[in-house]
This record gives C-alpha cells, structure tokens and sequence, in this order.
C-alpha cells in the first residue's frame, strides 16, 4: 500500500509541474520513470521504461491551447506498474514486464489529456471567481490562480496507481501462465524501443530530421557491431 | 512609491513559475498574470481603488510561452510603474502584453518547446542507456540551468528596456540555434535507436534482432504515413509478438 502512496505523491506532484509549476522536465517520462523507479525501490526498472517513453513522447508539447498527451501520467502509470509487476514476479523489471506494461498502462496518457481538457474549462469557474473578488479584494483574487493546482494534482495521482495497479495484477499472471510469451515479448520490446526512438526524431520540426536519423543509427549500428565483434573474439 | 522595490520584483518573478497554474480556455494564463503581477501592484498603488483597477486590467486574456512570458512580465511592471507616475494610460500595460504575446509565444514554442527541451531529453535518454541515471540528472540540471538563466535574463531585460525588449530578445538567435539543436536530437534519437539494436542483439540473438528490426521499419513507414504515434507503438508490440511467436514455432526456432 505504501508503494502506491508513493507513488499518488510522485505522479501527483509530476502533474502539477507539468504544466502549472516551473516546468523543469522533471514530470517527462525521462525524469519522471526514473524517480517514480526510485521511490518503488527499482531505480533500473524504472529507468528502462523511461528511455523509451521519452523518445515516444518527444514531440508530446503543449502548443497555445492544443493539448499533448499526457506523458506524465502515461509515465508514471507504465514505470510504477513496471516496478510492482517485476517485484511480484521475483525477476525485477525483464523486458517482458516492460512491453507488458506499456500494453496495460499507456492509453492512460490519451485518458489524461481528456481529462485535462475538463480541467481547463473547470477552471473558467476560479476566473469568474477572482472576476467578482478583484471588486473587493484583489489579493485574494490573485490567490484564486494557486487553487488551480488542486486538479492537476488529483488526476495523475488517482489514475496513474489505478494504472499501476491492473498493470502488477494482469502482468504476473500472464507471464505466469504462458511463459512463452517472454521471447517473443522481448524482441517486441526492443522493437518498440527502436520505433520510439524514431518517432523521437520524427516529432522534431526539421526537414532533415529522418535522413540525420537513419545516418546517424546506421553509423552507430556499424561501429556497435564492430564493438560486439571484438568482444566475441 | 513608483518604483517596484527588487524585493517584489523578486517575489513577482518566482510567482511567474505558477503562471500556468489554472490555465483556462476563456482567459487562458489570465490568473496566472495577475497572480505574478500583484506584489508590484500592491507597491505601486496604496489607494485602494487604484489598486482594483490595477488588478481588474490584468485580468485579461492573456497567452504566451510561459517561459517567454516572463519578459513581458518584465515589461508589463515597467510599464505600470510609468502608469503609477502619471507617464502613461493604464491601457498601456494591457496594450503591451497584447502587442508582446503572440511573436514571444511563437519563438518560445519553437526554442524552447521544440527544440531546447527534445534535445535535452534526447540526450538524457541516450545517456541512460550508456552511463546510467547519472546522466538523466546531469542533462536535466543543465537544461534548467539554461531556462533558468534565459528566464532571469528576460524578466530583466523587460522590466529595464520595456518596449525595446524585443532587441534584447532578438539578440539571442533563438531560431537560428534551434534548427541545429533539432538535427541534434534526431542524431542522438539514431543513436538511441542502434544502441537498442546491439543491446537487443547480445540479449536475444541476431534473428530476434532482426525480426524487431523488420517491425520497427514497418512502424516508421506507419508513422510517416501519418499514424499516431501511440498507434504505431501498439502495433508494434502486438504484431512483433505475435510474430516472435509463430517463429517459435518454426523448425529451429528455440
């Protein structure tokens, strides 16, 4: 239970400082995977799931009023579920338990930006509230702008432990009925790694975006298989 | 007092870093402004009614980058200050952040949002997979060390030069610099890529690798023929699965 309290706190205080404190990357999936795998006692576990939801989710910023996915949410709620399925199973966070976990836990990011759409207009009602305090006392219409953390807060910290929670309950289960699920999980995730870091370089705003991409993945391919090579020697 | 003390100066800017805090969509970072503004405007007006007009004009609409909109912030209590002096309208602070808003928005969305922030995250990313943890926490110290400054930086240059503001802003290059942080982070996203590749190659065999190999290409054709990119991934998983699957089942497989 402490688990899941930690991380209500952790992806609460990730949703506030997504969008409405700072806004210091601390709440992107990089940072976020990371603390969410320390709080829960896996800082590696978390980690591997981290890298590449934040390449998934690169591009995933918020234009004027166009509202990303919510990668915080998304992040918390894969990374926990990750580090309480790969606990449950005795083996830590495999890369069988992170595919898992991207399965069961991701579309919570799609979920989180309806919700966050709610939020935005919920919040009219603080404008017509410090509309009407301003007449009187302008101090106190001004404080109206610190209630609308409230909402952010409340929403990743409810739905990411949900989340994290069928993630730690379908994941053992699964992988302990059809063990061999865990090969062909594997290359799924080292497939998906791979398309996220493309979708990473794709999201970025340059013409030459794709072809610096595959040069510099084709250039890194061959000098780390020259690397392995040597090794195997 | 017409002149804001550093003190409130001060405590407007760090309320800056809440100026998003209950974005909405009719004033959008209408609050959030009058929240930063309001310990300058307390300084500046001591009667009463002023000081409710102050507070009322500020909140307006009001949208920018809410890193760049600490210039007009800046700016915003310049132009308040002349306000409390008799020098100006008090439709002029509005007047500003009306003109100000938009291009600032515009060259914040695309230094900061597109180009600043996916660069650092590439590198934290890829520097996770080759020296650990310690990497993600260096790369995000110096990110903010960078946005830190540049905030700083345009609170001041707003509050000291007002309108001329956009010189000091200009003088940064910021889209000049943020094609080539682009190029930097789909450089590291390939690296990313291949370093997932020769890990995925050691743990699994080089067939395994080559079947992801074969799914991620056929999600990049998916992804650049305009698919979402949660979509893509999930197809990936699932097929690459189902596939590693049936080559289990093969002859030879193991």
């Amino acid at each position: 239970m402490s688990s899941y309290l930690a991380l209500a706190v952790v992806a609460g205080l990730a949703g506030v400082e997504r969008k409405g404190v700072l806004q210091a990357m601390l709440s992107r999936p990089i940072a976020l995977g990371t603390i969410v795998g320390l709080a829960l006692g896996d800082v590696t576990g978390g980690l591997l799931v981290a890298v590449p939801l934040e390449l998934l989710w690169l591009g995933a910023v918020n234009l004027g009023a166009a509202l990303p996915v919510h990668e915080a949410l998304g992040a918390a709620a894969v990374a926990g579920g990750a580090v309480l399925a790969g606990e449950a199973l005795g083996t830590g966070v495999t890369m069988p338990v992170a595919a898992l976990a991207v399965v069961t836990s991701a579309p919570l990011a799609v979920l989180g930006r309806t919700a966050e759409r709610a939020i935005e207009r919920a919040n009219e009602r603080l404008v017509d509230r410090a509309e009407v305090l301003v007449a009187t006392d302008p101090a106190a219409a001004a404080r109206a702008n610190v209630r609308g953390l409230a909402l952010p807060f409340l929403l990743p910290a409810v739905l990411a432990p949900a989340g994290a929670a069928v993630t730690a309950l379908v994941v053992p289960a699964l992988l302990r009925a059809a063990p061999s699920l865990a090969t062909p999980l594997s290359i799924a995730w080292v497939a998906f790694a791979v398309i996220a870091a493309a979708a990473g370089a794709f999201s970025v705003r340059a013409a030459r975006a794709g072809k610096v991409f595959f040069a510099a993945a084709t250039a890194a391919a061959v000098v780390g298989a020259a690397v392995l090579a040597g090794v195997s020697r | 007092m017409t002149r804001v003390s550093s003190a409130a100066r001060t405590r407007a800017f760090l309320r800056s870093l809440l100026l998003q805090a209950a974005w909405n969509r009719r004033g959008m970072q209408n609050l959030g402004f009058e929240y930063a503004i309001a310990p300058a405007l307390d300084e500046l007006y001591p009667d009463p009614e002023r000081r409710r007009d102050a507070a009322a004009r500020h909140l307006g609409f009001f949208n920018c980058h809410p890193y760049m909109a600490a210039a007009i912030l800046g700016g915003a209590i310049h132009h308040e200050e002349r306000v409390a002096r008799g020098e100006e309208s008090p439709a002029t602070p509005q007047r500003y952040k009306q003109t100000l808003q938009g291009p600032l928005a515009a060259i914040g969305d695309g230094f900061f949002w597109t180009a600043l922030r996916p660069f650092f995250g590439a590198v934290a990313a890829l520097g996770a997979l080759l020296f650990g943890w310690p990497a993600v926490l260096l790369a995000i110290t110096i990110y903010n060390a960078i946005h830190l400054a540049l905030r700083v930086h345009m609170f001041r240059a707003g509050y000291r030069q007002g309108d001329a503001v956009i010189g000091a802003i200009a003088a940064m290059s910021l889209p000049s610099a943020a094609e080539r942080l682009r190029l930097g982070t789909a450089a590291f996203c390939g690296v990313a890529a291949a370093a997932f590749l020769v890990d995925g190659a050691q743990a699994l065999g080089p067939i395994a690798t080559a079947l992801a190999l074969a799914a991620a290409i056929a999600g990049q054709i998916a992804l650049r023929s305009g698919a979402s990119v949660l979509a893509v991934a999930y197809g990936v998983l699932l097929v690459t699965t189902g596939a590693g699957l049936v080559a289990l089942r093969l002859p030879g497989g193991s």
